[in-house]
């Protein structure tokens, strides 16, 4: 293997590859920071290009761009509340926070610092290890989704708030994600005969509905203010910062790459998870949600090494993980590669090359981002009166191009101003979001596994993985119900103060 | 100053001759937007952006590609029959528009969209994990045996495979159940776990983990055995009158005049006679059955496999 490794380098520093890693990064930087234009329809768009490169310079052109979209959507959420990319809204629950007490320049140097160091562990995680967790994902199937799903659900006990809210929340996301057509069997559900609502509501249009265009909604009746950043300096390495926020990174990273690889997850839900288990591993849940840096290093460590953990299914055994593998699994047939078992041991050099590459690209982030973000921030002097119609600007069309629907465009225009109303009274906006990222999820898998098990229930409890997680489910419902009732004298006090 | 201007005339003449070289037939479009009914990256998106340049070429004009993956394709479909009938509008489509079209999730008919031409007829296979059933015999067995029992994977609802899926049960009387996932990837996954019994696919989907023993093909969709997978069993030697694949061509808004059709078709013909178009269909396992069929064949098969769509599903 080390040997391949350091083809894999040779391959990687050539002068050629080195542009096309550092162009692709930048290509991501643009893609990933304009919110709609996520990592698919990059890769999408470039795929033509790449017909007439050889495979080598093609896929790690691919890859590249993938890995650097997902980082560079953090820049917009923690800016403005916009996330550039769906992996990128739980980094806004804290980051934007951040940006509105003045620490722009820190959020955006921890959610650098953590994307970097998520995305390498995902990538060392991924050359050392991908053909034995390959077999691992296989164990997983229905029942154990569904169990992840519910887990995954959990989450909304540790956002803080209202819990009560927050249920509420979820169960408004679980009817967003409910339109459309049954995935089982092809029913309309509240479709109203309407052709685009057949295939069910975008996330994309909901998420930036819910977070972009509520926040300038919001910002507009505040009058022209300037953010009380007005000028900052991104600080990558600040030590006091990274002790705080290195518990957080691993943790993260490793839950990141686990939840990657598993296929059809992706890393919407490994951010959400990790978010989850951060707030849980806190000593001080109050600051979260309020600007605590840990609450954008967990989402940012774990959505980078997931897209790289993402990378797994697809190189050992030919089965996409995420949207975006699955376009670049297309391209490798295009390219008359063969993807399945036998792709890694039949093409190591391609494949150590974008290892390689992928290694490279990471650190590319830490360099370039700096001089990227500065560029974007200058945007901040801008009075928000001309910035927020360009923000939505860039919503609308960023929207329509998902799916070239006008009437995603229309829809995400509701789902702001049902944002901006919500968050008024004080609701959880991200509850929303679980319901609708998770929802489908457990849906089809609950079914998917009654219908393997011929309706027998104990098909969750005879299979070890699914039991385990739904157990740690229970458990944590359980503990964060009931610890805060017998809690509930020496805290009151406590609460009295913040 | 004479010279210059013959022989201007003269490259000029050889141009109108051989560069736009269909615009004989009186066709030649300023621009063509092409909808794809499917979302980025799949087979049939791979399709249309091979084929964008060579029609570019060919026509002298832009092709641009518009993706409307929304209700299964129903959204491309109702763009492309509301569109001007000027030969403008074209759309790259697969079978998904007849079993949509069977299943009642899309109301646009072949009353509305005319087909214009066949590039692609892809043979489905019975695929099966070599650890559970090593031949088609064992899968048939196993099903006799255990009726209700077996589990085939497959997309959605109205797909293609689901189609394979209601025909073999009705041809060979047998009762598999079927649990659609959300793309193929999740039921290629669950096969090669073990967790479900078989999936039909297409031969370009599986190649890979035929190469690694993983899975095989134990039936082929298909008349005769195919020239590179003798060793396969058909349906129509068992006697079953199952030859459906997934097939993929070219739609136009069916109010567009038929000569605009013909020269569409003769545009297609020639692309898909091509060097470079035979190269990609031999590079993604496409040319294992004849892809190319013309507007009024097409029109046929595609109404012949409807009303055998819809009597499946009126069945189930």
């Amino acid at each position: 293997m080390l040997s391949d490794l350091m083809g894999g380098f040779g391959v990687v520093l050539q002068p050629i590859n080195l542009l096309i890693l550092a162009s692709a990064v930048l290509i991501g930087f643009v893609g990933g920071a304009l919110p709609g234009i996520s990592g698919v329809i990059l890769v999408v768009i470039l795929l033509p290009v790449t017909y007439s490169m050889e495979p080598t310079g093609a896929f790690m052109l691919l890859t590249a761009i993938y890995a650097s979209s997902v980082f560079s959507g953090l820049i917009t959420a923690i800016l403005y509340r916009a996330p550039g990319t769906p992996e990128a809204v739980m980094t806004a629950i804290d980051g934007y926070p951040m940006t509105q007490k003045g620490e722009a320049g820190k959020a955006l140097g921890v959610g650098i610092l953590s994307s970097a160091l998520g995305g390498v562990l995902g990538t060392v995680v991924l050359i050392v290890a991908t053909p034995l967790l390959a077999d691992i994902a296989l164990q997983f199937s229905s029942p154990e989704f569904f169990a992840l799903a519910v887990l995954g659900l959990t989450v909304v006990a540790s956002l803080g708030g209202n819990l009560i809210m927050g249920v509420i929340g979820v169960c408004i996301g679980l009817i967003i994600a409910s339109v459309g057509l049954d995935p089982l069997t092809g029913t309309q559900r509240f479709t109203f005969g309407n052709l685009e609502l057949m295939s069910g509501i975008n996330l994309i249009p909901v998420i930036i509905g819910l977070f972009a265009i509520s926040e300038v909604l919001k910002r507009s009746q505040e009058g022209d203010v300037h953010l009380a950043s007005k000028s900052f300096k991104i600080r990558i390495f600040d030590w006091p910062v990274i002790r705080q926020i290195r518990g957080a990174i691993l943790r993260s990273s490793i839950l990141g790459t686990a939840i990657g690889i598993l296929p059809g997850i992706g890393a919407s839900t490994a951010a959400m998870v990790a978010y989850s288990e951060t707030v849980r591993w806190s000593k001080d849940r109050s600051r979260f949600g309020k600007g605590a840096p840990e609450g954008v290093a967990a989402p940012e460590a774990a959505n980078n090494a997931a897209a790289m953990g993402a990378l797994v299914p697809l190189f050992a055994l030919g089965i996409p993980g995420s949207g975006t593998t699955a376009v670049i699994l297309g391209a490798f047939i295009v390219h008359g590669l063969t993807p399945g078992p036998t792709f890694m041991t039949g093409n190591t050099d391609l494949i150590y090359a974008v290892f390689v590459g992928l290694l490279i690209v990471n650190v590319l982030i830490l360099v370039f981002s700096k001089p990227f973000i500065a560029l974007l921030s200058k945007l901040l002097d801008v009075p928000y009166s001309v910035l927020g119609p360009i923000i939505v600007i860039c919503c609308v069309v960023g929207t329509y191009s998902v799916q070239n629907s006008l009437m995603d465009v229309w829809l995400m225009l509701g789902f702001g101003l049902a944002g901006f109303l919500l968050e008024k009274v004080g609701f959880p906006l991200v509850a929303i979001i679980l319901g609708v990222v998770l929802g489908p999820i457990a849906e089809s898998e609950l079914r998917r596994s009654l219908a393997m098990s011929r309706g027998d229930w104990s098909v969750f409890l005879d299979r070890p993985i699914s039991a385990i997680l739904l157990a740690i489910a229970i458990l944590l419902v359980l503990v964060t119900v009931l610890v805060p009732l017998l809690r509930r004298q020496p805290e009151t006090a406590q609460a009295h103060d913040s | 100053m004479n010279v210059t201007y013959r022989s201007f005339a003269t490259a000029a003449a050889f141009a109108l001759i051989t560069g736009p070289a269909f615009a004989q037939d009186g066709y030649s479009p300023s621009a063509i937007t092409a909808f794809v009914a499917a979302g980025a990256g799949g087979g049939t998106d791979n399709f249309a952006r091979t084929v964008q340049p060579m029609l570019e070429e060919r026509l002298d004009t832009n092709v641009t590609i518009i993706n409307l993956p929304a209700a299964s394709g129903a959204v491309a479909h109702q763009r492309t029959a509301t569109s001007e009938p000027n030969g403008e509008s074209i759309e790259f489509a697969s079978s998904t528009l007849i079993t949509s079209l069977a299943a009642g999730q899309n109301p646009i008919g072949l009353d509305l969209l005319t087909p214009v031409a066949r590039m692609q007829s892809d043979v489905l296979m019975l695929v099966v994990n070599p650890e559970k059933y090593d031949s088609f015999e064992a899968f048939m067995a196993a099903a006799e045996e255990t009726p209700g029992e077996l589990i085939i994977g497959g997309t959605h609802a109205a797909s293609i495979d689901r189609m394979a899926f209601l025909g073999l049960n009705a041809e060979a009387g047998l009762d598999l159940n079927f649990i659609p996932y959300d793309n193929e990837g999740a039921a290629s996954a669950n096969l090669l776990s073990g967790n479900i019994d078989g999936m039909f696919n297409e031969i370009s989907a599986i190649q890979g983990y035929m190469d690694a023993g993983e899975m095989i093909p134990v039936l082929a969709l298909a008349d005769d055995r195919l020239e590179a997978y003798p060793d396969i069993p058909t349906t129509v030697e068992n006697g079953w009158d199952l030859t459906f694949g997934n097939e993929r061509g070219v739609f136009i808004n069916a109010e567009t005049p038929p000569e605009t059709i013909g020269a569409i078709e003769a545009v297609f013909e020639d692309i898909f006679g091509s060097e470079a178009y035979q190269d990609y269909a031999a590079r993604t396992f496409l040319n294992v059955r004849p892809g190319w069929l013309g507007s009024e064949e097409y029109r046929a098969e595609l109404e012949k496999n409807l009303a055998y769509f819809q009597e499946l599903m009126a069945d189930n």
